[in-house]
């Protein structure tokens, strides 16, 4: 894949602090919607707003932004959980579908090779839940199961739920994916410490998500697309130019890296990593609860 | 150079088994390029034989690379069952009590599997060396032998799925790190044979061995005899072959200068008669150029 060649991975060596302390930058966070400054209150709403205004045009405008790259992120991301049968996963914000579907297909192909192998008791049901805040974001992802045909299937199950305050057992998930979700979310501890919470004894956290990108000049002509092509775009596919807009400026202010590697250490993870993809762009960071 | 060098650098108050130790587990599974651990900031470092000088003051592991091994270790027994798989690896880690979850995070998955029986068996035999096998009573050839063997017969309990893990161990992907640990095999044993060398010698020696162990092991594949008796046959074989190589590549060495040197008298001749039927031509024929 042409995307090996871009991808880098980079240690946490010595983590440049920024200029604000820990605490404001994560306030900043709660209390920014793209570069404009909302009540934390209110954050929420906005993003909501956001969501069910893009539902219906979502998957478009991924395949529209990112060229059809966001398919091969989020086979990346599939691929770096390596999903078995038995297991229970969690995937948050994930409205319409896609990691799910990716695991389910993972799993279900995989579950063939492996039952000639596997040992007794472990054929337990696989379970992927679905989660996420805004229940246009679901419907859209239940339409889809519909039309592949797993409308009743019982792997998968659709959840209304908030990242910040699941409504999981501690200790219930083999593991947890959010992928472009967590730029959303008001409070990034809380969705993390929440991750933690769930996952079992082992369990991996993964996060697929716009992130920043170093790399002199290329940074430059990504800050141009962003700003320039793609609030146009969203108006012209998606009727929509403020979320958009709203979508870019996020990914901005959203923490770099290391920074998020470091919070997700913070929430008690260990062996946190992270992968540059496309330089940068998209960032997917790992860490395992133990 | 390990054993050696360290030796050289750090005085005979050094017990090798400490230094192997911390220079062997890192390598296997952690993945060298970009582990990092948050909340801790000491890594099982790999800075080669300083590394352990200091006895007691080992620097702690990160407890995931703890869990790690413990998770392998356990899968080890599920090996002879389901093989050097993902299925062995999660039914160790059911064994342990952690989520399957967990080999998602090994690096290469079931090379790390692989590597880690590796390290463990090199770690074993170290220990069995230090604690008194007994090698003062044989020549080298004997003692080599009874190295190799020792070794080898450390993967009898999963020698029906051995070739599913040479296979894993040849994947390009793979094969830094198992010739890495090879070739440390190696030195170890031509260390506790008491081999101290480190001249041009070496590089024949470990090479000549490596051969040796790697022959002897694919031929353990298919022996069918009662403990293995004509694999221990084939490898005293081999090991005075390879004693008896010695003093050939030095006669080899020898014959190919004479030869040289007669083929070298032959080819200026050769030359010679050459470059005298072109001047000739030449002067003959000066206007064709």
């Amino acid at each position: 894949m042409a995307l090996r060649l871009l991808s880098s991975r980079r240690r946490l060596g010595s983590i440049v602090l920024s200029y604000r302390s820990p605490l404001a930058s994560l306030h900043s966070h709660a209390t920014s919607f793209g570069f404009q400054q909302v009540k934390e209150e209110e954050k929420s709403k906005l993003v909501s707003n956001v969501f069910t205004n893009v539902a219906s045009s979502y998957d478009i405008m991924n395949d529209v932004m990112s060229a059809g790259l966001h398919r091969l992120w989020k086979e990346r991301l599939v691929g770096k959980l390596s999903p078995f049968a038995g297991m229970k996963h969690l995937d948050v914000a994930g409205g319409t579908g896609d990691v799910a579907f990716r695991i389910f297909d993972a799993v279900n192909s995989v579950k063939r090779r492996a039952l000639r192998k596997v040992d007794e008791a472990s054929i337990e049901e696989t379970q992927i839940y679905v989660c996420d805040i805004n229940p246009n974001m679901l419907n859209v992802g239940k339409q889809r199961a519909a039309e592949r045909g797993l409308s009743d299937n019982r792997s998968l199950v659709w959840v209304e739920g908030d990242a910040e305050a699941l409504s999981f057992d501690d200790d219930s998930m083999d593991g947890y994916t959010i992928a472009f979700g967590i730029r959303n979310v008001t409070h990034i501890e809380k969705a993390l410490a929440e991750a933690y919470r769930v996952l079992k004894r082992g369990g991996r956290f993964l996060c697929l998500e716009l992130s920043h990108v170093d790399i002199p000049v290329f940074k430059e002509l990504y800050d141009l697309y962003s700003f320039q092509v793609i609030p146009n775009l969203g108006e012209l596919i998606a009727g929509d130019r403020d979320s958009y807009q709203y979508l870019v400026e996020s990914v901005r202010r959203f923490p770099p890296q290391e920074r998020f590697a470091k919070m997700i250490g913070d929430a008690g993870f260990e062996k946190v990593e992270y992968e540059n993809l496309v330089g940068g762009v998209v960032a997917i960071h790992s860490a395992i609860k133990l | 150079m390990y054993r050696t060098a360290a030796k050289r650098l750090l005085g005979a108050g050094l017990t090798t088994s400490r230094l192997l130790r911390s220079t062997i587990i890192p390598s296997s599974y952690t993945s060298n390029l970009c582990t990092s651990s948050m909340g801790h900031t000491e890594f099982s470092n790999q800075s080669g034989p300083t590394a352990a000088g200091e006895g007691p003051r080992r620097k702690p592991r990160p407890e995931f690379e703890e869990e790690q091994a413990r998770v392998l270790s356990a899968s080890l027994r599920h090996v002879a069952r389901l093989g050097w798989t993902e299925e062995a690896m999660m039914a160790g880690s059911r064994d342990v009590g952690v989520s399957p979850s967990i080999v998602g995070s090994f690096s290469r998955k079931e090379a790390a599997l692989v590597e880690y029986f590796m390290d463990e068996c090199l770690q074993l035999l170290v220990d069995r060396v230090d604690s008194g096998l007994d090698l003062q009573n044989l020549i080298p050839s004997e003692r080599i032998s009874k190295l190799v063997r020792v070794r080898l017969e450390m993967q009898v309990p999963y020698i029906s799925k051995w070739p599913q893990a040479l296979s894993i161990q040849a994947h390009p992907v793979n094969v830094p790190t198992s010739f890495k640990q090879r070739a440390m095999l190696v030195d170890e044993m031509w260390h506790s044979v008491g081999d101290g060398a480190s001249d041009l010698d070496w590089y024949v020696k470990r090479t000549v061995l490596g051969g040796v162990y790697s022959t002897t092991e694919i031929y353990m594949l298919t022996d069918d005899s009662p403990e293995y008796r004509e694999t221990w046959e084939f490898l005293d074989d081999r090991v005075k072959d390879a004693f008896d190589l010695k003093k050939s590549i030095q006669e080899a060495k020898y014959f190919a200068q004479d030869i040289g040197a007669g083929v070298g008298k032959s080819f200026q001749g050769l030359m010679n008669g050459v470059m005298q039927t072109m001047s000739t031509r030449g002067g003959r024929s000066s206007s064709s150029f």
